[in-house]
């Protein structure tokens, strides 16, 4: 036990002597976590409030148009400007998004009680192009209401008649649950990352660093065995990856305090809403404990792994090559789960490695606490923890390995 | 004699490689004993078997009265091993370099400060153990490496190449301290290929070649086998009798 604290000791000096493990194990996530929030939330803002008031210049391709038409048109922040020349290029080199056609005979049509196409040209894969469709498409909604209104008008019937059923819609989410849902995004995503860049350097330097430095040998020399070898080793990994994810998790808590925490997932006329209100979010004590728990298996997981990859390479600069790869095996998942629209995991979600603790935290976060998820998640990763310990016991007991190259 | 290091028929084979093909030797109490050979003759991977670090194919050897295969804490306990990786940790002081394998070495504090006093003392390092060894030349490096390998004050010191970066000034302190060594009745084993260095120094010598012993015996008893008069020509003498390929 004594020689494991004599490792964690030294490792850790070695590691708090480091400018280079310091920026990545304090510096950034004390920083970069309340630059994110608050940046993300004020540029999501921004683009939000620009989106919406910009205006988007059209062509519409016809004469005689109805003056109440072109009036619906420029109501939704529409330009309709004149186009010579060819339309689809003309939309192709963005001098107009879209392309509107009305019959020439349009108002005639109409009085005549007839069905009228309307044609709108538009680019699918072009963003503002979509956007003037949507405009486009309920301006002429709305038009069409007035020409049904009108005939209804001329034959003496009340237009109500047409109106069944209308559409009420409540939003029974809590302010809690909506904010999580912001936060569900964006936060796990940035704890599971932390878990692994927090002891990233100190793995790195306690495994190929002492291959690079030359100074494993002297070491297997000593009478400390192997295993308490990787144990200290493994036990300051850990306390680098914790104190990352301590350090972050708590930056980001004071973060969202003081500078609340817009919503990045509602497009639409209600979060203009909220993007304008701040919200004071607060996390219960219990949300925070539990994030911690977890996040520590996550990080004590990882730390096995990064040692354990470590150890085979030459030097640091390979050994980076070698985790790279495994920030994407990790982040991977944890982006295609968190990107599916409307996912709901079901139980075997919660035994995949940080894709548990990405859905658990977002569970977490909007206040609901699934007792079942929250064992799964805990009893997996404690397995995972033990497996990856004890491979790594394994890989430090190999000569080959140790003395490879 | 008492031998404190006895070798019997160790092998050790690198997948398809054979470094060691079953070598035999003793080396004994108040001996330098050399094990000499040129690159690549299996002088590391012996010392390393030796000193526990890997394990043999087949053969053993006891150190100390412990077994290498069964008792390596033991062992390790009793030998001090300078290999050619003499790196430092570079963000630590001279002086925290060795205090930590001291440490691991289970030296009680007060005795670990006067052994660390003893050592600085001894290879002349005052002016630069409390500097960062990061900033250390490859001969300030090398004396470090060499302190912290006798940290313990182990019956055994096995020295690989330990001249290998000194100058002519801080050979002969690392020469001398392997004489000093000898009066106080350790085992010294060191392992060159720099014969001068043991023609002065050993009392009797291993010849080693192609993972094979050619000849161990006093040097005195080498040259004359030989019939030369320098430890260089006997070197390359026995060398000569076994032909590249005789045993494979």
């Amino acid at each position: 036990m004594k020689e494991i604290l004599i490792i964690w000791k030294k490792e850790l000096k070695d590691t708090l002597r480091d400018r280079r493990t310091l920026i990545a194990m304090i510096v950034m996530p004390m920083l970069l976590m309340p630059l994110l929030t608050v940046g993300m939330t004020k540029l999501m803002e921004q683009q939000y409030r620009n989106a919406e008031k910009e205006t988007v210049q059209i062509a519409v391709l016809s004469d005689g148009v109805d003056q109440n038409l072109t009036a619906l048109l420029e109501q939704n922040n529409l330009k309709i400007i004149e186009v010579g020349g060819d339309i689809t290029e003309a939309i192709n080199n963005d001098l107009v998004s879209a392309a509107l056609y009305f019959p020439t005979d349009l108002k005639e049509s109409l009085n005549r009680q007839e069905k009228v196409e309307v044609k709108i040209m538009r680019k699918s894969t072009d963003l503002q192009s979509s956007s003037a469709l949507n405009r486009i498409t309920s301006s002429i909604n709305i038009y069409n209401n007035l020409v049904i209104n009108q005939r209804f008008d001329k034959e003496g019937i009340n237009p109500k008649i047409l109106t069944g059923l209308t559409i009420v819609t409540e939003d029974i989410s809590t302010q809690q649950e909506r904010e999580g849902f912001g936060l569900g995004f964006i936060l796990p995503m940035f704890i599971v990352m932390w878990s692994i860049i927090g002891g990233q350097y100190t793995a790195i330097d306690a495994s190929a660093g002492e291959k690079e430095r030359k100074t494993l040998e002297a070491l297997l020399l000593t009478p400390v065995s192997r295993l308490k070898l990787v144990i200290g080793k493994f036990l300051s990994v850990a306390t680098a990856g914790l104190t990352t994810i301590v350090i972050s998790i708590t930056s980001l808590y004071i973060t969202i305090r003081y500078f609340g925490f817009g919503s990045f997932d509602q497009i639409g006329a209600e979060a203009a809403k909220t993007a304008e209100t701040t919200i004071s979010l607060t996390l219960p004590p219990q949300a925070l404990l539990l994030l911690l728990l977890i996040s520590s298996l996550l990080v004590l997981t990882f730390s096995a792994v990064l040692l354990s990859l470590g150890i085979f390479a030459r030097s640091f600069k390979e050994a980076q090559s070698y985790i790279s790869p495994a920030y994407l095996v990790v982040i991977l998942p944890v982006v295609f789960v968190n990107s599916l629209p409307g996912f709901k995991p079901t139980l075997w979600f919660f035994c995949l490695p940080a894709v548990n603790a990405v859905l658990l935290f977002k569970e977490i976060l909007v206040g609901t606490y699934d007792l079942g998820h929250i064992v799964v998640t805990i009893v997996s990763l404690t397995i995972y923890m033990v497996i990856t310990l004890f491979i790594t016991g394994k890989i430090y007991s190999k000569e080959t390995i140790l003395f490879k190259g | 004699m008492n031998a404190l290091v006895k070798v019997e028929n160790l092998t050790k084979t690198f997948g398809k490689i054979t470094a060691l093909k079953g070598i035999n030797f003793q080396a004994h109490k108040g001996e330098i004993f050399g094990l000499l050979g040129p690159n690549g003759a299996g002088k590391t991977t012996a010392i390393r078997v030796i000193a526990t670090v890997l394990t043999p194919t087949t053969g053993s050897a006891v150190v100390a009265g412990f077994d290498i295969c069964n008792q390596p804490v033991e062992v390790r306990k009793n030998i001090g091993v300078l290999t050619t990786e003499t790196g430092v940790y570079e963000r630590f002081t001279g002086r925290e370099n060795l205090k930590y394998f001291g440490e691991l070495f289970n030296i009680p504090r007060d005795q670990l400060t006067n052994r660390l006093n003893e050592l600085i003392e001894l290879f002349k390092m005052n002016e630069f153990i409390d500097r960062r060894a990061g900033e250390y030349s490859t001969g300030m490096k090398q004396k470090l490496a060499i302190a912290r390998s006798i940290i313990h004050d182990p019956q055994i010191i096995i020295f690989d190449e330990p001249t290998a970066g000194l100058d002519v000034l801080a050979s002969q302190t690392v020469l001398n301290f392997m004489r000093q060594a000898r009066e106080l009745g350790k085992c010294v084993i060191l392992s060159t290929h720099r014969l001068s260095d043991a023609e002065r120094l050993c009392d009797r010598a291993a010849i080693i070649h192609q993972g094979k012993i050619v000849g161990v015996d006093e040097i005195s008893r080498l040259m004359e086998i030989s019939g030369t008069n320098n430890l260089e020509d006997a070197f390359l003498q026995l060398i000569k009798n076994r032909p590249l390929d005789e045993e494979t």
